[in-house]
């Protein structure tokens, strides 16, 4: 008698028997995108703080000849003005970095101030700030940012405040959904139902579980901030010359079309400072959204 | 598995974008070909166009001289095989008095309008006293007009307030082309600014005897003319002329290239360099253009630009090295606002750097630290990124201790700040109305009343009008040019206009395109060209 085995028994046990070493091995392939974020963000970083200290050129100065291909001495050539190319990219960083920064957390303190009230007392409260929230967002972005940047006048100063007043809806639409979704739970309607004051039920209660896909979201817009400071710069609105600046450095490119180098720098360092942080921000969402 | 479809999603997207672009290209492709069809018949021009207005007596802009020279005729015309030499056009003869103060011009009998009118005196009347009415910026070529009889139908006869020696350049300059009165009349125009309402008409109709009229405008888009078939000269060899607006050299270049376009006028060197497309002709030729810098001592925030000062930013600037970096070292340095080769230019000493001396000079004065701001349009005209232009004199002159907050804005916003506010240091482009250097005065010179005197707000020299009187008065070309050369030489010593760079031009155009001139009038005749 010959024993039989049932093979449609045995397989989905054979599947998921899956070795220590090829679990580790998806692992490691799956955060893969998120360590070449992390070095890109945390490289660029560190190029923003320490450029001044071993930066190869003075980026306002001329140094060569103009128009200089990419060489071992110029490694992304030179500039109409004869300037070093490369020595401007790593310079870019102190603008592009910074200005990011400063808009994502000042939408974010201002998006989360609107959102919280918007989310936690509902109502007209409610009814109000996200009506504002919705106006402000039935324009498109980089539009609206232009015209109040144009309004303003051109700058990185105003093109700053151009971004953070586009930026801040995104935010306080997430935590106003965020914070209606928290409030209604049991802890949070115990902790009323005891008489705690709606600052600590909101501050202790709602905020700590209503931020995480803020802090998400903030991550991976960093990226397109960047972006945002670049086109504005690009179309004249940003930073002003001679500023090295990735989207002011791309208008000279253009200007300068034969000579790809020109823009093929702040190009590339525009494109690994998005990809960096969304990378990065991919991986946060993997890691913290709870919808996952 | 939600983050896996999301990837696929994005995969799906950046197929569908990437499929999207290639349909733009190929659309772009097809566009092109779309455009050579119509190349077969019309002449399509790329160029950055500048146009303020189409109205022939208010219109001042760089392309408003091609159009009013295809459209509306002048009295005289530049021959464009020496660019000095007047030659017939509405008017077969032409003389003046003796005193420069009566000319009188003799209409040819076969020359009409569109519509097959004859142009009459009464229509060069008109046009001129609407002109120097309208009070624009074209008016001061007629504001030295104090009378103008119309003996007859044929006969013109302008005297002028003074001896005017350069009144017959002045005719020949583009803004100076006769309309039709009646036709104008009827559509509100008027000799005076308050009363005239023609301008809106202007951009949509002509009412001129030129080779060609107007057939559409679509502002910073195109502007489309038709062959004037009832032209009463040699007729146009093209039915249909099109300027298609075009930003930048590079796309002009493109389409040029692509043959999109039949002629592309405002290629930087960079951009003109290495070009060895099939079937076009690049041309580099010397102009009269150049890109200046001004200095504006009676603005707000000009009061540091006391003369010392102003000569001492002069010395500081790097004249070949803003050559090189503007327009690749193709064209010249310029001393004077009276471009090399007009009258009175000769011998003039070329602008160069001296720094110590600028430093010696910004030392007496007692600046130690002096800040500016520059702003300016930007531009890029003639070749020349406004922008790369003064990146460059900020850098000069930082090395004298001055530093120069640069702000570059739109022309529009930069028209309203000139015209209202004025500019401390601000950059502009000139190119030549008529071949008298009388014009480089009356627009430069602290003349009072005159633009830069009104912009700078710098304090008049009324010497400087004793001299241009002297000069329109003198009887020979010699005692013209000595006066021009002093009148230069004041200008230089202002200080509030410095020349940066005379760039050459190139004009490209398809192989097959004939007949094209760089004209110090009038930038370019279109009846002149032709293919074949």
């Amino acid at each position: 008698m010959t024993a039989t085995v049932d093979s449609t028994v045995l397989t989905p046990s054979v599947v998921n028997v899956e070795s220590r070493s090829e679990q580790g091995s998806r692992s490691r392939r799956a955060r893969l995108p998120a360590y070449i974020g992390l070095v890109i963000v945390v490289g660029w970083t560190v190029v923003a703080a320490t450029v001044p200290l071993w930066s190869p050129n003075d980026p306002l100065a001329p140094v060569g000849a103009r128009l200089l291909e990419p060489s071992r001495a110029h490694l992304l050539g030179t500039d109409a003005l004869g300037r070093d190319v490369f020595t401007r990219v790593l310079w870019g960083t102190r603008t592009s970095l910074p200005v990011a920064f400063v808009v994502i957390v000042a939408s974010v303190a201002l998006g989360s101030l609107v959102g919280a009230a918007a989310g936690f007392f509902g109502g007209w409260v409610d009814a109000v700030l996200m009506r504002v929230v919705d106006i402000t967002m039935a324009f498109p972005p980089i539009l609206l940012a232009m015209a109040i940047t144009a309004s303003l006048g051109p700058g990185i100063r105003n093109a700053l405040i151009g971004m953070v007043l586009v930026w801040w809806p995104i935010y306080a639409r997430l935590l106003a959904a965020q914070v209606q979704s928290v409030r209604r739970r049991d802890h949070v309607e115990s902790a009323v139902a005891i008489g705690a004051s709606r600052w600590l039920v909101l501050r202790r209660y709602v905020l700590p579980l209503s931020y995480t896909p803020v802090l998400v979201n903030a991550t991976m817009d960093f990226g397109q901030v960047v972006l945002l400071t670049a086109s504005l710069s690009f179309i004249g609105l940003g930073a002003r010359p001679p500023s090295p600046e990735w989207g002011a450095m791309i208008t000279e490119g253009a200007t300068n079309f034969y000579n790809w180098w020109i823009a093929a720098g702040p190009g590339v360092a525009i494109l690994s400072v998005v990809l960096g942080f969304n990378f990065l921000g991919d991986a946060l969402r993997d890691r913290l959204d709870v919808r996952d | 598995m939600r983050a896996g479809r999301a990837r696929s999603v994005r995969i799906l997207s950046g197929i569908v974008a990437a499929g999207l672009l290639a349909a733009a290209c190929g659309g772009g492709k097809s566009g092109s070909s779309g455009n050579n069809v119509s190349a077969q018949q019309a002449l399509i021009i790329a160029r950055s166009m500048d146009i303020n207005s189409l109205d022939p007596q208010r219109a001042y802009c760089d392309t408003c001289q091609i159009y009013l020279t295809a459209v509306y005729e002048t009295l005289l015309g530049l021959d464009p095989k020496d660019n000095k030499t007047l030659v017939p056009r509405l008017a077969t003869k032409w003389s003046s008095n003796s005193a420069q103060t009566e000319f009188t011009f003799t209409l040819n009998p076969k020359a009409k309008f569109a519509d097959g009118k004859p142009v009459t005196s009464a229509d060069v009347k008109f046009s001129w006293e609407r002109l120097k009415g309208l009070a624009g910026s074209a008016s001061y070529l007629a504001s030295g007009i104090a009378s103008i009889a119309t003996p007859d139908a044929r006969t013109v006869v302008a005297t002028m307030t003074q001896p005017n020696s350069a009144f017959l350049a002045q005719v020949n300059a583009s803004y100076m082309g006769v309309v039709e009165q009646s036709v104008a009349e009827a559509k509100g125009a008027t000799t005076a600014a308050a009363t005239d309402k023609a301008e809106k008409w202007f951009l949509a109709n002509s009412a001129g005897s030129g080779p060609f009229t107007l057939a559409s405008y679509k502002s910073g888009q195109e502007v489309r003319l038709k062959r004037n078939a009832a032209y009463w000269g040699t007729k146009a060899a093209f039915p249909e002329v099109v300027m298609k607006q075009t930003a930048d050299a590079v796309t002009q270049r493109q389409q040029l290239e692509q043959g999109a376009v039949d002629i592309a006028m405002q290629l930087s060197t960079d951009v003109a360099k290495n070009m060895n497309a099939k079937n076009v002709t690049v041309r580099k030729v010397p102009s009269f253009n150049y890109v200046y810098l001004a200095l504006s001592p009676g603005v707000k925030g000009g009061e540091a630009l006391t003369p010392d000062v102003r000569k001492a930013i002069r010395l500081a600037l790097d004249y070949k090295g803003l050559l090189d970096v503007t327009v690749g070292g193709a064209g010249r340095s310029q001393p004077s606002p009276i471009p090399n080769g007009f009258l009175g230019t000769d011998g003039l000493a070329p602008p160069a750097r001296d720094v110590a001396q600028a430093k010696r000079l910004l030392a007496q004065a007692g600046v130690t630290k002096l800040s500016l701001s520059a702003t300016y349009p930007t531009l890029n005209v003639y070749g020349v990124d406004f922008s790369t232009a003064m990146q460059k004199v900020q850098t000069d002159l930082k090395a004298v201790g001055i530093e120069l907050k640069l702000n570059p804005v739109e022309i529009s916003v930069w028209a309203s700040k000139i015209g209202t506010d004025g500019i401390p240091v601000t950059a502009l482009y000139f190119a030549p109305d008529h071949t008298d250097p009388s014009q480089y005065v009356q627009y430069f010179g602290l003349m009072p009343g005159s633009q830069w005197q009104t912009w700078t707000k710098a304090p008049a020299r009324p010497q400087e009008n004793q001299l241009l009187n002297q000069a329109f008065a003198a009887k020979s070309v010699n005692e013209r040019g000595a006066l021009y050369k002093q009148l230069a030489q004041a200008m230089m010593d202002d200080g509030v206009i410095i020349p940066l760079v005379n760039p050459d031009l190139y004009l490209a155009a398809r192989s097959d395109i004939k007949g094209m001139h760089y004209s110090a009038c009038c930038n370019l005749d279109l009846s002149q060209l032709s293919r074949g």
